[in-house]
């Protein structure tokens, strides 16, 4: 990798459209397909790692009710972070290490970036099991593990899983300052517009970044549809089934029950087409 | 239940303290619950019943003390295995909402490694037993009503069939009409299964309606009195006591008395057949305006007024009121006082299904209540 300095400039005259039809600038070594390889590869290693540092760590703390303060200091750090400081901060060491422009100190950035709002939700997911949930399986004799296995993450996956997709689209939208710290990926296209003093590069590159980060949302929400199990994904406002029972009173309890199931609405960033689904059911369904 | 027997529970000086706090939550509290029967623990916020009720089950440890179940002590047993076999209901239900009625009531068994057709059958029985449709066992707790959650979690409790239930308010979240409704179930249940209940509750006239003992607790745990509800209402152990149950305790024995306990009184009723001058007789013997004609299947078939009553004409002909006021024999002093206060009447007829049984008067009710009390003057 590296950043190409023998690539040619894109004459000013070009359209968005037509640089972005053109197959030419799809291929070769300089294309949009490799650009884009290239950052979907550094995006997913930093969701991966992200995932494996927050999730977990945040799971068992929050089941212990554990590290409450630390958990909102951390996330206030992590909100405070420059991103683009951090990986401009961090080149330096990496070059003087011999690790190069790339991909160290934007890995590390990203990943600073992510980490703090996956644990947030995550820990928030499992604080905000229903405590009855939780407290009848410890009274059935399940233990500390079951607890956590069998009743805390299951009940908690649909706002982790919006938690992970919030971050990943984050990530997916930021990592494009690689492309002004030596590296390439889908960000140079708004470097070199900007670079050769041609706005439509900057645009094209521009709705490049947006169509992947928005193909992220949509492969993250799909994920979650498919990994999550029956029980679950009937949860947190996706309600297909019917309310058949003669007591009305459910109707009327329905958001409530759902809001509590779904987590902090602040973390619905993004809404998805099962819930659209459930409420037009829901009010079909009302008397 | 026997007092012979050992009692299901014993806690002997059980102490507990929080960490952090410089006063006990519970401290040495000796109590002894039967077996079989339905245990209350009553008292103020801070009282420590919620807490000593976890406190058997391990939910919470104890600070100090013994609690013996079945002559074991709790803290020898590994708490999960000790908890498979208590039934636990508390007030927020506590269904699993990501599993459907049939996991939730199969939880225990399937902990327990049960083999499928077993919990199936076992879960069918429970949701019989507990007045729920079957139809319900792939629904999710959520598409059920808040007092059918409350039968599914008692179903949940029941389902490893544990000697001992422990309740936390179970009905504190449901409203009073369906509350009243799981009350009546809950004893009527506990009439099949003769389970030991421990029941944590802050509505006094839910541990009247459904214990054989009450445990007044004071708060840091301290046992006030500890006593059968009638013996509460009529010889309260202290001053707190007596404040804890504040007014309306004649009202409140009333309520804990059956008609059915009451000698009963035939009243001014007598059978369609007889002769007009027995009618006024009887009408004059209670001092009454109206008699009331039954059949010769002891039905009761309504009230005729004096006026109407004339020598020559047979009772059947003249014309019949329904009864205002209609009570059971299972129905208490308080409920016929309350029915006939409402219809405005002075007597309430007792029927049994169809069949006629007697009537209850103002005068009867007044009656009963002054022998309640002499008998708890006699007592005190």
């Amino acid at each position: 990798m590296g950043a190409t300095l023998a690539q040619q400039a894109v004459p000013r005259d070009t359209g968005v459209f037509e640089f972005l039809l053109d197959p030419d600038r799809w291929t070769g070594s300089t294309g949009i397909l490799a650009s884009g390889a290239d950052s979907v590869l550094l995006c997913a290693a930093v969701i991966v790692t992200s995932i494996v540092l927050a999730v977990p760590a945040a799971t068992v703390l929050a089941h212990g009710r554990r590290l409450e303060l630390t958990s909102a200091w951390v996330v206030n750090i992590g909100r405070a972070m420059p991103t683009f400081g951090v990986a401009g901060l961090l080149v330096p060491f990496s070059l003087r290490a011999g690790y190069g422009f790339e991909p160290w100190p934007i890995f590390i950035a990203l990943t600073l970036l992510t980490v703090p709002p996956m644990y947030l939700s995550t820990y928030t997911a499992i604080r905000q099991v229903p405590a009855g949930a939780v407290d009848a399986a410890r009274a059935v004799g399940y233990t500390e593990r079951d607890v956590l296995l069998r009743v805390e993450l299951p009940l908690a996956l649909r706002v982790i899983g919006t938690g992970v997709r919030v971050a990943a689209v984050q990530v997916v939208a930021t990592e494009p300052i690689r492309a002004f710290l030596g590296g390439d990926g889908l960000g140079r296209y708004v470097r070199d517009g900007l670079g050769q003093n041609n706005s439509n590069l900057v645009i094209a590159g521009a709705i490049l970044i947006g169509l992947l980060a928005a193909s992220t949302g949509l492969l993250f929400a799909g994920l979650e549809w498919l990994l999550m199990p029956a029980g679950v994904r009937r949860l947190g406002g996706a309600r297909t089934g019917r309310v058949q029972s003669s007591d009305a009173t459910i109707l009327t309890t329905d958001d409530g029950d759902g809001e509590a199931a779904g987590g902090p609405p602040g973390l619905h960033v993004a809404s998805e087409p099962a819930e659209a689904g459930a409420s037009s059911g829901g009010v079909r369904g009302s008397p | 239940m026997s007092d012979e027997s050992p009692p299901a529970l014993r806690l002997k000086g059980v102490r507990k303290r929080f960490p952090g706090a410089n006063q006990d939550a519970v401290q040495a509290l000796d109590l002894a619950i039967p077996r079989g029967a339905i245990v209350s623990l009553i008292g103020p916020s801070g009282c420590g019943k919620t807490t000593t009720l976890r406190m058997i089950n391990r939910l919470i440890e104890p600070t100090g003390g013994r609690i013996e179940l079945e002559g074991t002590d709790v803290t020898d047993v590994d708490a999960t295995e000790l908890r498979r076999g208590i039934g636990y209901v508390i007030q927020q239900v506590g269904l699993f909402p990501h599993r459907t009625i049939g996991a939730n009531i199969g939880t225990v068994p399937r902990a327990l490694g049960w083999d499928k057709r077993r919990i199936a059958e076992r879960t069918d029985e429970l949701v019989d037993l507990v007045g729920l449709e079957r139809d319900m066992l792939p629904r999710y707790p959520d598409q059920l009503s808040g007092g059918q959650q409350q039968r599914v979690g008692v179903a949940r409790a029941l389902a490893a069939d544990p000697p001992v239930l422990l309740m936390d308010e179970p009905f504190g979240a449901v409203d009073p009409i369906v509350r009243g409704r799981l009350q009546d179930e809950l004893l009527a249940l506990q009439e099949r299964v003769h389970k030991t209940i421990v029941l944590v509750t802050h509505d006094l006239d839910e541990a009247l309606k459904l214990s054989d003992r009450i445990a007044l607790l004071n708060v840091g745990g301290v046992l006030e009195q500890f006593a059968s509800p009638d013996e509460l209402l009529r010889a309260p152990a202290s001053s707190f006591v007596e404040r804890f149950i504040g007014g309306g305790r004649s009202m409140r024995r009333l309520g804990l008395t059956t008609l059915a306990a009451v000698t009963p009184h035939r009243g001014s009723v007598v059978s369609v057949d007889a002769t007009p001058q027995q009618a006024r007789a009887a009408m004059d013997e209670f001092r009454t305006d109206w008699v009331g004609l039954t059949d010769d299947d002891d039905r009761f078939l309504g009230w005729v007024a004096r006026a109407s009553v004339a020598d020559g004409v047979a009772l059947d002909t003249l014309e019949r009121h329904e009864p205002a006021a209609t009570v059971t024999p299972d129905d208490t002093l308080a409920t016929a006082l309350e029915t006939i206060m409402n219809s405005r009447t002075l007597v309430a007829v007792v029927r049994e299904g169809e069949r006629f049984l007697g009537v209850v008067t103002l005068e009867q009710i007044h009656a009963e209540l002054g022998a309640l009390r002499d008998a708890g003057d006699a007592a005190a």
